[in-house]
């Protein structure tokens, strides 16, 4: 059986339509990789559609988008998707949650339930945009500094890197975000999200086994 | 907690809310805040949470003591050497 990405993209706000259009660099490269894709977009981002796909796709890896607290994660319109009960149906998968919170407690009971690992965030994820770029969220450099370095997490895995390299990795990729605007130093108009860059870097964590690739 | 500490600390925790909004108002207007579990923010928006200290106002806080500390005891950059070892 082939290798199937699971993502699903809410956009019922900014910032999943944020999350959701530079999701399309994570299905490009899924592509590219020959990677069999089902994406649950804006609608199809439900939690009956989520669990009744995720049961009978098999899929392999699945890359959540939207909000998200310490015990769920949700698709569109803020339904709940994913939740603690639902363990045994991600037995076996690799999950990236881009959500807030996730990792802190939801991550840690999936896996201790069977799912291979969890990668997400231990407490808010928060990226700036600029206003006037809202309507192409792919032009905004801004907000490339944040979603660049969180998206490479699940283009990493799709690479093959293990799930400990995928974070590292895109980790990396802060760090690089962080040093820049560093160089750049007080002119930058970035120059103050070092700290948020540093907030989402350290609490983007890595739960379950380090070594499993997708 | 005697009455002259829990003095002290309103006062620190007073003055680290105006060097919150200090700071905040010096950044661009032109850009907005996603909070992945909440509501997208201007920045004026996001100077009225931290002026009311409720809990969007004290993540604000969390997150630029957390990089002060970091700054402070020399660990950011060790983190951020660290991240780079995937690399």
């Amino acid at each position: 059986m082939g290798k199937i990405l699971l993502i699903t993209r809410p956009e019922h706000d900014t910032g999943t339509r944020y999350l959701s259009r530079w999701s399309e660099r994570i299905i490009d490269e899924a592509k590219n990789k020959g990677v069999r894709i089902i994406d649950l977009h804006k609608e199809q981002a439900s939690r009956k559609r989520f669990l009744g796909t995720l049961t009978k796709s098999n899929a392999n890896l699945v890359v959540l988008n939207g909000h998200g607290d310490e015990n769920t994660v949700s698709g569109h319109d803020l339904q709940i998707i994913l939740m603690e009960t639902d363990g045994p149906i991600t037995n076996g998968k690799i999950i990236f949650a881009r959500a807030c919170r996730s990792a802190k407690i939801l991550g840690p009971k999936l896996v201790a339930n069977g799912t291979i690992v969890y990668l997400g965030y231990k407490e808010d994820f928060w990226f700036k945009y600029n206003n006037s770029d809202i309507s192409r969220p792919l032009k905004d450099k801004t907000a490339a500094l944040f979603l660049e370095p969180s998206n490479y997490l699940a283009i990493s895995l799709l690479k093959m890197h293990s799930a400990g390299e995928a974070n590292k990795k895109s980790q990396g990729l802060y760090r690089k975000s962080i040093e820049r605007l560093l160089v750049e130093g007080p002119i930058s108009e970035d120059y103050d999200n070092i700290r948020i860059l540093f907030w989402n870097m350290i609490n983007q964590v890595c739960i379950g086994r380090e070594d499993a690739t997708f | 907690m005697t009455e002259e500490t829990k003095t002290q600390t309103e006062k620190n925790s007073e003055d680290i809310k105006e060097l919150m909004i200090a700071r905040l108002e010096v950044t661009s207007s032109e850009k907005s805040f996603s909070i992945g579990g909440g509501p997208n923010l201007t920045r004026d928006e996001l100077i009225q949470h931290v002026r009311k200290g409720d809990e969007i106002g004290q993540k604000v806080t969390e997150i630029e003591l957390t990089f002060l500390r970091a700054l402070k005891d020399g660990t950011l950059l060790g983190q951020i050497l660290d991240a780079g070892q995937g690399k």
